[in-house]
């Protein structure tokens, strides 16, 4: 899912920054500039610009194409291309969880990359979640939050959606973590880029066509619904990655002290 | 990204509807994790079982409105959602807003039950979180992938209520307050320019 959005993404960043700023409240009103302060969104304007462009983008052309892409497909076929993408990510993930120093997750990735691309068929199948080593996940942005790298001011971005300054940082990053990106170059391998890229997000959109058409009617203001769920989202992607995070006690220790380390038993969530 | 933010709307859309939107906190004691599984099985099963029941849309969505108001504290999420602004509010204001939020939850109910047809959801268990008790569940609809969703149980007025629905870790309370409250900043923090947006859209859910 990364070359099509990355390349359009750095076409379009630097007119993004250059395009308005909201302009805060003056610190004499209160109320104001504290909310002010609280969305923590000072390219509002150009956020602004851009979700109403992903919108039009939307309407004319993703959301006809994943409609008609839903209708030809059932949700097993759906799922199945999204195990496939997800194991497509896999190996970068692997080496986020160890810069995270997550060792267990990096071990659940590394196992379920295995399985799923030889037993799975190339990660089609899911034959690794079956046997417990359930998904995990994380990205580039995660491991630096992990890092305690703040998220900094929300960005929408052209093609990519919601953001911020430190997820849409290292985006570009990102690419090179991909197997694709080990592979010497070819023409066919270009073509799998994009025709797979292209599946990926007409698969997420296909998924999402009742969500997003039920968020923009209920929400008075969809843009800053989808600015407070993502928000909310990526903090609960790195607490879960946190609470996951807990210390292997070496089998020979007591009972007692292996359960001292696990503040939780195993395998619970 | 993109596929796990996916998930979350999905999950958080889900159960929208039957929700509409969030809670305060109540001075009581949380439910203890049996009552509180016990009282989410029982509304769900209700809730189920009237969706998926015979009867018109219209007296379909007339039962679980009745059934929300039971088991959901509508008022206290109305002025959660609200936030610092319930107290900006002039007592008149404050009556129409939770008005209009009583009804645009009915609306979304009704909207919804079509979309909801076959679902069936399993009570996974129990753990007491900040807010309440988080009681975990699988919901699953016909054609959709299964959604992991908790229902935050508090004890308002005497008996456990709902207070607050958690998908993928996404509040619904907390979303529909940033919603809300961006209306009111955007209007210089008028209360009214809320319930003005809360009305069109009313009418507009109303005309199809």
């Amino acid at each position: 899912m990364g070359i099509v959005k990355t390349s359009l993404l750095s076409l379009l960043a630097v007119p993004v920054l250059l395009a308005g700023c909201a302009t805060p409240p003056p610190r004499s009103n209160q109320a104001a500039y504290e909310a002010y302060r609280q969305q923590n969104d000072p390219l509002k304007p150009a956020n602004q610009a851009f979700y109403r462009f992903d919108n039009v983008l939307d309407a004319y052309a993703l959301r006809p194409v994943a409609v008609g892409y839903s209708h030809v497909t059932t949700p097993a076929i759906r799922q199945h291309v999204g195990d496939f993408m997800n194991n497509m990510d896999a190996p970068a993930q692997l080496v986020e969880f160890m810069a995270a120093g997550k060792p267990r997750d990096a071990g659940t990735t590394l196992v379920r990359f295995l399985l799923n691309s030889t037993v799975g068929i190339g990660g089609i199948f899911d034959p690794a979640g079956a046997l417990g080593y359930r998904r995990v996940y994380t990205d580039l942005g995660l491991t630096l939050a992990g890092y305690g790298v703040p998220e900094g001011p929300y960005l929408y971005l052209p093609f990519a959606g919601p953001s911020d300054l430190r997820d849409a940082a290292v985006l570009p990053a990102g690419l090179f973590l991909s197997p694709t990106a080990a592979a010497p170059p070819s023409t066919g391998l270009t073509i799998f880029n994009y025709g797979s890229d292209g599946l990926g997000v007409v698969n997420t959109r296909a998924n999402l066509i009742g969500t997003i058409g039920n968020i923009k009617k209920s929400s008075l203001d969809p843009y800053a619904t989808f600015r407070s769920l993502y928000r909310q989202h990526r903090a609960a992607q790195l607490k879960t990655i946190n609470e996951r995070d807990i210390a292997t006690p070496p089998a020979w220790y007591p009972t007692k002290e292996r359960n001292a380390m696990h503040p939780r038993p195993y395998g619970a969530p | 990204m993109a596929a796990s933010f996916r998930r979350v709307l999905l999950g958080a859309f889900a159960v929208l509807p039957m929700l509409g939107a969030l809670p305060a906190t109540a001075l009581a004691a949380a439910p203890d994790a049996t009552t509180a599984r016990d009282f989410i099985k029982q509304s769900g099963d209700q809730l189920v079982s009237i969706v998926n029941g015979p009867g018109s849309n219209q007296a379909k969505s007339a039962k679980l409105r009745a059934l929300v108001d039971r088991i959901v504290a509508v008022d206290q999420i109305g002025r959660f959602v609200l936030g610092r602004y319930w107290r900006v509010a002039t007592p008149a204001q404050q009556q129409e807003y939770l008005h209009l939020f009583h009804q645009t939850l009915a609306y979304n109910i009704t909207n919804q039950i079509r979309a909801y047809k076959g679902v069936t959801f399993a009570v996974d268990g129990a753990k007491p979180g900040p807010e309440g008790q988080m009681v975990a569940t699988t919901v699953t609809r016909p054609g959709q992938s299964p959604a992991d969703v908790q229902w935050v149980v508090d004890t308002v007025g005497g008996a456990p209520r709902i207070v607050d629905v958690v998908v993928e870790g996404t509040s619904l309370r907390i979303t529909e307050r940033s919603d809300y409250s961006s209306v009111i900043n955007d209007h210089g923090g008028e209360v009214s320019a809320l319930l003005d947006a809360m009305k069109q859209q009313i009418s507009r859910i109303a005309a199809g």
